[in-house]
């Protein structure tokens, strides 16, 4: 491979852990936009959404890389898993809104973001202590195809990866947009008093931030099983980081904004990765969140929610 | 038992609270002598070091709000500090240069069969305040660029920082040994005893770490910087306005917390004479925090509790517990008791008690304050009844002598985004004049304020004060040179009683530092006597409605009386000027006329006064001077009656029939 197509493999892979990350880092957006409350729940929502995901396409009989499906089939077993997985996850995420935040709601100081660690470690220990330590084999129903891109390979799970993605952004994108419960939500992210003396029920819309945020990280976690064939209890922590960063770089409470930086945060991590050695993929990372909090806290595309004092 | 309990009762508070720390030391000292178990001793002292570490992010989350997710990384920073200068990890060549830190017993000559070589053996006595030092350094490094922060961003930052340690520990394996971790880590000595492996002089040192973190927390809490800290935790916004350099006291407080981790990883690593990556995760951090979290944040005998019975938690009941289980799963053929791990649930349990604690206990086992029971009628009139304007505290301000302009505004314009709340606004405030702003709802007037003190940005114009420039300072500095303001919305810190309010309201006129506070020589003592005095002087002003309440937390006061503490921690600030933002709001007539018979007072007293108020009747009583805004515009300005008649600012208040009734 010349290095141009080295790079042009890393762009390739890059786009898909940035799909990943985007749909993570849109939950972190949209609970932050509303609440300011940085949720720490979500890292491991996404990873129990991955053992879900996991759980569904066992039930069709899918275990290993061995069975293939086409056609017909793949579509509606793949459509299932996603839907199941979704689902599940957002009922975590209403879940945990419901019964363990909304009645910290009012309290001030760090109380609320304390459970969402506590309950983000529950998760995670509750996987540790049900399916053990060791990763597993996360099954691919899809056929190996592969496109040539110049001296790059393009597979068919990347490209089905970056349509599901896009796909689900579009369809958030229409529902904060376009529909009521969406206008809800950017109105009460602007002011929550003021959205709900003019009627909005500020209590569904939160849930419904939540039910959102966890079911595309549900998804997320889904495309974290199809793009490394495995999973693990330990990976929520790690693409948990990198979601948050990416909503931070788009600016925190912005919904296109955390596209975008989940976009950006996959192609530094799978080219600064390739340049500098993946040992030091997370210190990158990492040195790009504080670097952007400390120059533009705002993010690339500014905060949705003006803040409040 | 009932007779016992009566005994004790009869014991003053402060003399069981010495018997209970008496008994305790007694048991602390005795306890691996009569309990000859090395398994037992080595648990207490491995509490001993979390208790340590509990101890310093009490400081950071506790004292002063600020929520660290990667305090292990700190203990790592001690931790391989001790590691790599004291095992043969990294052994640069010999030549001369070394041979003064030889002489010094820092390093010695080895020779493993090839050149000569140093080896490193720092003395354990002083890494461990070495390795404080360090790791307060790197508290600096990490918290200067995100302690500006907003609070919660920071937990994310420590996070990653927490992270990242444990991944240059593995990554530099030349001064570490990676993810094999450093061995043969020397052990302590002490006048040529060497600590070896038993763990009993392990566990005393430990103790005399813990001992020596609980004194130095206790002094640092009860403290002007304690103080400062907890205005912190809980007002920001206020506690920059009273005078509190927010950015360095967070520093402090990171780094102070830090120098305690630091410290507890040299303990730590020459205990185990080991040191791998995975003794510093996030699991670690976590830990801790669950410690905090379970024996009260803020509260030093809490976290060292809870510390305690985590750690033994671990180490002695959830064995036991697994045990039983088993035992008894054994007994009733049930498959699941027989396999059940607890020890290994331990990290689900820390889970559970975090959520659970925020949940129905937030204040932790032993809460850092009690509230105070109500006050008895007899201890409500313990001070007399105090009507009219304050008595006593002359000289609380002065006037000074060449008469001029206390405060000048000139040109003064705030946007924010596109909303101009000012625009070229012009105000002047003579030296000991009492100047009122008036204006409808939104008119700008709090916007005035928060400009004036520094709270929001300007974009054009100028603020001087006596003379000086004071525009683009920050709040405290301007605080310091005697600007002092009271809040619309109330800002107290609610959880502090009145007295600490009113001390932290003198914070920017005591020296004391953090040195000072934890040594506290007869000058510092002096000066928080004086301090007390001070601010029990100033709550005297207010006689029998704050007098009696001097040590309850502010969040139980009337709304009135917490007003007044508004006024009263202003007025603790020494200010030369005193912004008074809507001080009779909510107040009913009789305690408006008290208050504005007590601001008279004020000035008299030698203050000068701006004010914002609604109540017109107040403003003619006390203005020689009203300014009227409307839109963000000043529109009049003049004596009280003649602003009273003025069209414009009738119409501003009252729209068009305003105008007709006045030409009626």
């Amino acid at each position: 491979m010349t290095t141009f197509d080295l790079f042009l493999q890393q762009v390739i892979n890059g786009l898909s852990l940035g799909a990943m990350y985007a749909l993570l880092a849109l939950g972190f957006t949209l609970v932050y936009g509303i609440l300011e409350l940085i949720n720490f729940s979500h890292f491991n929502v996404f990873m129990v959404g991955s053992f879900i995901a996991l759980w569904t396409l066992q039930q069709f009989g899918l275990s290993g890389q061995e069975t293939i499906l086409v056609g017909l089939p793949l579509a509606g077993v793949l459509l299932a898993a996603f839907a199941v997985t979704m689902l599940a996850t957002g009922a975590i995420g209403v879940g945990i809104e419901r019964f363990l935040l909304r009645p910290l709601r009012n309290v001030k100081g760090p109380a609320a973001m304390i459970t969402t660690i506590g309950v983000s470690y529950i998760l995670f220990n509750l996987i540790l202590l049900t399916v053990g330590a060791d990763s597993k084999n996360f099954p691919n129903p899809l056929p190996p195809l592969a496109f040539a891109v110049g001296g790059a390979v393009l597979r068919l799970r990347e490209v089905l990866i970056w349509i599901v993605a896009t796909l689900l952004m579009l369809a958030l994108t229409f529902f904060v947009q376009r529909t009521k419960l969406g206008k809800a939500m950017r109105a009460t992210a602007q002011d929550p008093e003021a959205a709900r003396m003019m009627g909005v029920e500020v209590d569904r819309v939160i849930m419904t931030a939540f039910f959102l945020g966890s079911a595309l990280a549900g998804a997320s976690g889904l495309i974290f099983g199809l793009y490394y064939n495995f999973t693990s209890y330990l990976i929520g922590f790690n693409a948990g980081l990198r979601g948050f960063t990416a909503a931070v770089l788009g600016g925190i409470g912005n919904v296109p904004g955390a596209m975008l930086g989940g976009v950006i945060i996959g192609l530094v991590e799978a080219i600064g990765g390739q340049l500098i050695g993946t040992a030091w993929a997370d210190v990158i990372i990492f040195a790009i969140l504080v670097l952007v909090l400390v120059f533009r806290p705002a993010g690339l595309l500014g905060r949705l929610a003006p803040d409040r004092s | 038992m009932i007779r016992l309990r009566r005994c004790f009762a009869g014991i003053p508070a402060a003399r069981r609270r010495q018997l209970g720390l008496l008994a305790l030391t007694v048991f602390i000292l005795v306890f691996p002598l009569v309990h000859d178990n090395d398994a037992d001793i080595d648990s207490m002292a491995n509490a001993a070091a979390y208790a340590t570490l509990a101890l310093g992010l009490n400081i950071v989350v506790g004292f002063a709000g600020l929520l660290d997710l990667g305090y292990a990384a700190f203990f790592a920073i001690g931790a391989y500090f001790y590691g790599v200068f004291t095992s043969f990890q990294v052994m640069p060549l010999w030549s001369d240069g070394w041979a003064p830190l030889a002489m010094l017993g820092l390093v010695e000559k080895i020779n493993q069969g090839g050149p000569d070589l140093v080896h490193f053996t720092l003395s354990f006595w002083l890494a461990l305040p070495a390795a404080a030092l360090l790791a307060a350094g790197f508290g600096v490094l990490f918290g200067a660029p995100t302690l500006r922060l907003r609070g919660d961003y920071l937990a994310i930052v420590t996070l990653g920082f927490g992270e990242i340690v444990p991944i240059v520990a593995r990554n530099a394996e030349s001064v570490t040994n990676g993810a094999a971790g450093l061995n043969g880590v020397q052990a302590p000595r002490l006048f040529g005893w060497n600590f070896g492996v038993d763990a009993t002089p392990y566990y005393y040192a430990g103790m005399v770490l813990v001992a020596l973190l609980i004194f130095v927390s206790i002094r640092l809490r009860d403290s002007r910087i304690g103080r400062a800290w907890m205005a912190i935790r809980e007002d920001e916004v206020a506690a920059s306005a009273m005078g509190i350099d927010l950015v360095r006291l967070k520093l402090l407080a990171f780094a102070t917390g830090a120098a305690f981790a630091g410290a507890t990883g040299v303990f730590y690593v020459a205990k185990l004479q080991t040191a791998t990556p995975e003794m510093f995760g996030f699991p670690v951090s976590t830990m801790v925090l669950v410690m905090v979290v379970l024996g009260g944040m803020g509260s030093v005998w809490g976290v060292v509790l809870g510390a305690a019975v985590l750690q033994l938690l671990q180490s002695w009941f959830l064995p036991d517990l697994t045990e039983w289980c088993h035992a008894l799963g054994a007994l009733v053929g049930n498959a699941w008791l027989q396999r059940v791990d607890f020890v290994e649930s331990v990290e689900l349990i820390f889970g559970v008690i975090l959520v659970a604690m925020m949940l129905f206990r937030r204040e932790g086992l032993i809460p850092a304050t009690r509230p105070a029971p109500a006050l008895s009628f007899a201890a409500q009139h313990v001070a007399g009844v105090q009507r009219g304007g304050f008595v006593g505290l002359e000289r609380i301000g002065q006037w000074p002598k060449g008469g001029g302009n206390a405060l000048e505004i000139s040109g003064l314009t705030v946007r924010f985004g596109g909303l101009t709340a000012l625009s070229n606004v012009t105000l002047t405030v003579p030296a000991g004049g009492v100047v009122a702003v008036i204006g409808p709802n939104g008119s700008g007037k709090s916007t005035l304020f928060n400009a004036i003190t520094g709270l929001v940005p300007a974009q054009a114009g100028g603020i001087r004060f006596e003379g000086k420039d004071i525009l683009g300072l920050k709040p405290h500095d301007i605080l310091r040179r005697g600007v002092a303001r009271t809040f619309q919305n109330i800002r107290l810190f609610p959880n502090l009683t009145v007295l600490e309010n009113v001390l932290i309201g003198q914070h920017a006129r005591l020296a004391t530092g953090p040195v000072g506070a934890v040594l506290r020589l007869p000058r510092t003592r002096a000066e928080e006597a004086t301090a007390v005095q001070r601010a029990i002087d100033i709550i005297a002003l207010f006689g029998n409605r704050l007098a009696p309440r001097a040590g309850q937390t502010v969040s139980g006061l009337s709304y009135a009386n917490r007003r007044r503490v508004e006024v009263a921690r202003a007025l603790a600030t020494r200010p030369r000027l005193l912004l008074l933002d809507e001080p009779t709001a909510g107040m009913n007539p009789a305690e408006t006329l008290e208050l504005a018979e007590q601001i008279r007072s004020l000035h008299r007293l030698g203050l000068t006064i701006l004010l914002i108020e609604h109540k017109l009747d107040v403003v003619t009583r006390l203005a020689d001077t009203v300014v009227v805004l409307d839109h963000g515009g000043k529109i009049a300005e003049g004596p009280p009656d003649e602003v009273r008649r003025n069209e414009q600012v009738l119409r501003a208040y009252l729209g068009r029939a305003g105008r007709a009734a006045a030409d009626a």
